[in-house]
């Protein structure tokens, strides 16, 4: 199932794509309330990425006792960049994990199980969010601009926790 | 004109945050925003905030003489390079005034923490540290931070304040008050030159950690982003900006020795033979990693590894000036001592150009038997202990940490002093790229290549020869756009952005750029002029504050000066060439014959500042 991806060993550290993920949901340069986060240490260069799973991880939703978090039927179509040129990747449907506000009461289950602290409360709204892969046009893929690698990718698991059973 | 608030508010947090450390006392002030109309952030809005707020002929040292952090309008957004902080305050190194920039990610977090600029006064009476989380500022003790090395204070603060704050600090050179001392961010990041890590020192001030949880604004969020999406597509990520990732600054090192203008031996030739040890080739060699500044779309950063007697030594650089003044100027052309220095320069927190150029003086001074400080040109061990002798003042590092200039007073050799106005040279040795010559006279901060460039012209593209001032003077005001090559005006403006030397962006571009922020379309012209409004507040700065002459040590123009050997062997430009080239300068700028703008110019530019 498709879900997005920091690869430690291409990430340059830019922040590029918490940016564009802030400015894309918040509608402001707003970071320390991205879906994702590429932590850097600084003085060791090492990076550790941290990003949603989405139905290949599902703890969220196995938390919730409110059956706030959902599952929704996505189709992806990533659009990266190689050396300034514009890389499409494939198509690809899936299934990604999605806050319903009216139902989430904040209760903060959900913030105790992500193994990456990538759902959390909101600032402003106290609601959890979470990534939403951009309903299909994720932008920290568009704004990843290493020159010639992507280090913010998405990767498609073929195992599906939730979906494997039904 | 007026312009609506709305608009103005996008794009600046309008917030000045105002520390005074002998007071231990904060205030929050509106930004003006007329002055950022006029001078839009970063170098021209410092130059301004500067004029208003540094005391006329202040004592640098002296408590009142404040310290400006400035971001610009696109620091903490996509706007690829545009992270940069610029560090401003009168230099105790110059006297006059000094804009350091530096990348990393502290512009982008005080912006996110709710201000656009941080400007601190006073002195603390004991050592202190500087926290911020948004609106909240603490005093904290920093006698237990006292002499930590600039990665352990930046762990301590993620440890000690916030796991998600950047911090802006100094090491044990700050501390120590070395004239040359800088301020680290993200470990690797320096504002390098001028001292203001010693000014952080006189003013008791370890360092400033902050995080901020709050945005910056940029009006239609999804319009700015596909337009900065389209603008890295179109010009940031070019074959003209990727050398910079492909290689970086080490490419330099074959294409300036090549030229003869590689400082090397304290400035005693231009061609340094062991340069094909420390050039790009041998650079790649022990690269592990590229890495970027926040919202750099380039990542020019080079992450290195390698050992030195047993040692492990990794860090990122050293980068070209630090290769050309720690290592050719000082006949080191052995790739593990010179990842050893700039690993103890960025860790003691001291400028790797001033470093480098006081020890090729040293070097170079007891090879003549002027004084003995135990280290030759090419000596590996004496040398790599030096950096940690100077930041710490002790052994014959207290005599080298009086810096080039008043080390050559001491020893009356004022002809080995190679300055201008006070900072040490870089490496560009004029007699080997003609029109470095008068970049360094002229510029604003005493001895700098950030200016213009006129390397670029001469050594890299060879669009005009290096050994002629032949159309050089203009090149130096306006710099040339079709090839990237910045002007002194030119920088200005882009200095303001702030965006990096490493996007050779063009006046259109910012344009393009400048337009989100404030609702209109500015001409190529208007935006060289605001770059040259810039420069002549600047100018005026210095003139108020008692500048010296515009001049450079005779060795790199005078006839008697030319190298002997080496691809720039008999040039000069030549004593009387050089004068006139300078009172062309002044003309070309609207200058009188001593350097002072006239009234018709700054009436022209509309600089709202007098004498």
């Amino acid at each position: 199932m498709p879900h997005v991806m920091i690869l430690r060993k291409k990430c340059s550290g830019c922040h590029m794509c918490e940016l564009a993920c802030s400015a894309y949901h918040e509608g402001a340069y707003r970071p320390s309330v991205a879906r994702l986060f590429s932590d850097c240490n600084p003085t060791t260069a090492e990076i550790k990425g941290r990003s949603c799973l989405q139905t290949g991880c599902s703890k969220c939703q196995e938390a919730c006792t409110q059956d706030a978090i959902e599952t929704r039927e996505i189709t992806v179509k990533p659009a990266g960049n190689f050396a300034g040129k514009e890389k499409i990747g494939e198509e690809v449907k899936g299934y990604v994990l999605v806050v319903n506000e009216e139902k989430c009461n904040n209760c903060g289950d959900c913030y105790d199980v992500c193994p990456y602290d990538v759902i959390k409360a909101h600032p402003d709204r106290e609601k959890a969010f979470k990534c939403d892969l951009c309903d299909g046009d994720p932008q920290c893929i568009k704004f990843c601009q290493n020159p010639y690698v992507l280090a913010v990718d998405l990767k498609v698991d073929k195992m599906d926790k939730e979906l494997a059973g039904a | 004109m007026a312009i609506e608030r709305e608009v103005i508010l996008d794009f600046y947090t309008g917030n000045v945050l105002w520390i005074d450390m002998s007071t231990k006392s904060t205030r929050v002030e509106p930004l003006n925003m007329e002055w950022a109309e006029r001078y839009i952030g970063g170098k021209g809005l410092l130059f301004r905030y500067m004029w208003e707020y540094v005391p006329p002929k202040v004592d640098p040292w002296a408590p009142e003489n404040p310290v400006f952090l400035m971001s610009g309008p696109f620091a903490g957004t996509n706007v690829s390079t545009a992270s940069r902080l610029v560090v401003g305050a009168k230099s105790p190194a110059t006297n006059i005034l000094n804009d350091s920039y530096v990348g990393g990610s502290f512009a982008p977090e005080m912006k996110f923490a709710g201000y656009d600029a941080i400007i601190v006064t006073g002195k603390a009476d004991e050592l202190t540290v500087v926290t911020i989380r948004d609106d909240v500022v603490e005093f904290r003790p920093g006698k237990r931070y006292a002499g930590l090395p600039t990665s352990e204070i930046e762990s301590a603060m993620r440890n000690d304040f916030d796991k998600d704050c950047k911090t802006l600090s100094i090491g044990p050179a700050g501390e120590t008050l070395l004239p040359w001392a800088c301020l680290s961010t993200d470990q690797y990041h320096k504002a390098g030159r001028g001292g203001h890590g010693a000014l952080f020192g006189s003013k008791n001030l370890k360092a400033i950690a902050v995080h901020g949880t709050g945005s910056v604004t940029v009006g239609d969020a999804p319009a700015f982003l596909a337009d900065m999406k389209r603008i890295h597509d179109e010009f940031v990520l070019t074959d003209d900006n990727l050398w910079a990732h492909e290689e970086g600054t080490p490419v330099l090192v074959d294409l300036v020795n090549g030229a003869g203008a590689l400082p090397t031996n304290n400035w005693s030739a231009g061609f340094f033979e062991g340069a094909k040890n420390i050039n790009s080739e041998s650079f790649q060699k022990i690269r592990l990693k590229k890495r970027a500044c926040y919202q750099c779309a380039i990542a020019c950063r080079n992450f290195h590894g390698t050992t030195f007697k047993g040692e492990e030594v990794r860090g990122e650089g050293p980068e070209y000036e630090t290769i050309a003044l720690l290592g050719a100027n000082c006949g080191i052309g052995d790739i593990d001592a010179l990842m050893k220095t700039n690993e103890l320069c960025d860790e003691l927190g001291m400028d790797t150009i001033s470093t480098g150029a006081v020890i090729g003086l040293a070097m170079d001074m007891t090879e003549k038997g002027i004084a003995d400080f135990g280290v030759r040109f090419g000596e590996v061990d004496a040398y790599a202990k030096l950096p940690t002798l100077i930041a710490n003042k002790e052994g014959v590092g207290a005599e080298l940490a009086l810096g080039v200039r008043a080390l050559c007073k001491k020893y009356n050799v004022p002809e080995l002093s190679m300055e201008a106005k006070g900072m040490e040279m870089p490496g560009y040795d004029p007699r080997g790229s003609f029109g470095m010559s008068i970049a360094y006279s002229t510029s604003d901060r005493g001895g700098c290549h950030m200016r213009t460039y006129p390397v670029g012209d001469e050594i890299l593209s060879g669009d005009m020869p290096n050994d002629t001032m032949d159309g050089k003077v203009e090149r130096i005001l306006d710099g040339n756009a079709a090839n990237g090559f910045i002007g002194q005006n030119f920088s200005s403006i882009k200095f303001c952005g702030i965006w990096c030397d490493f996007w050779a962006v063009t006046p259109e571009q910012i344009s393009q750029m400048l337009k989100h922020v404030w609702n209109k379309e500015f001409s190529e012209a208007e935006i060289m002029q605001m770059g040259e409004r810039v420069w002549n507040l600047g100018r005026l700065f210095n003139l108020r504050e008692g500048v010296e002459p515009d001049t450079l040590p005779k060795a790199l123009y005078a006839e008697s000066g030319a190298h002997t050997s080496g691809p720039s062997a008999g040039k000069s430009i030549g004593e009387a060439q050089f004068a006139t080239s300078t009172q062309n300068y002044y003309s070309f700028r609207g200058w009188d014959e001593n350097g002072v703008p006239s009234e018709a110019k700054l009436a022209e530019l509309g600089v709202d500042v007098r004498l």
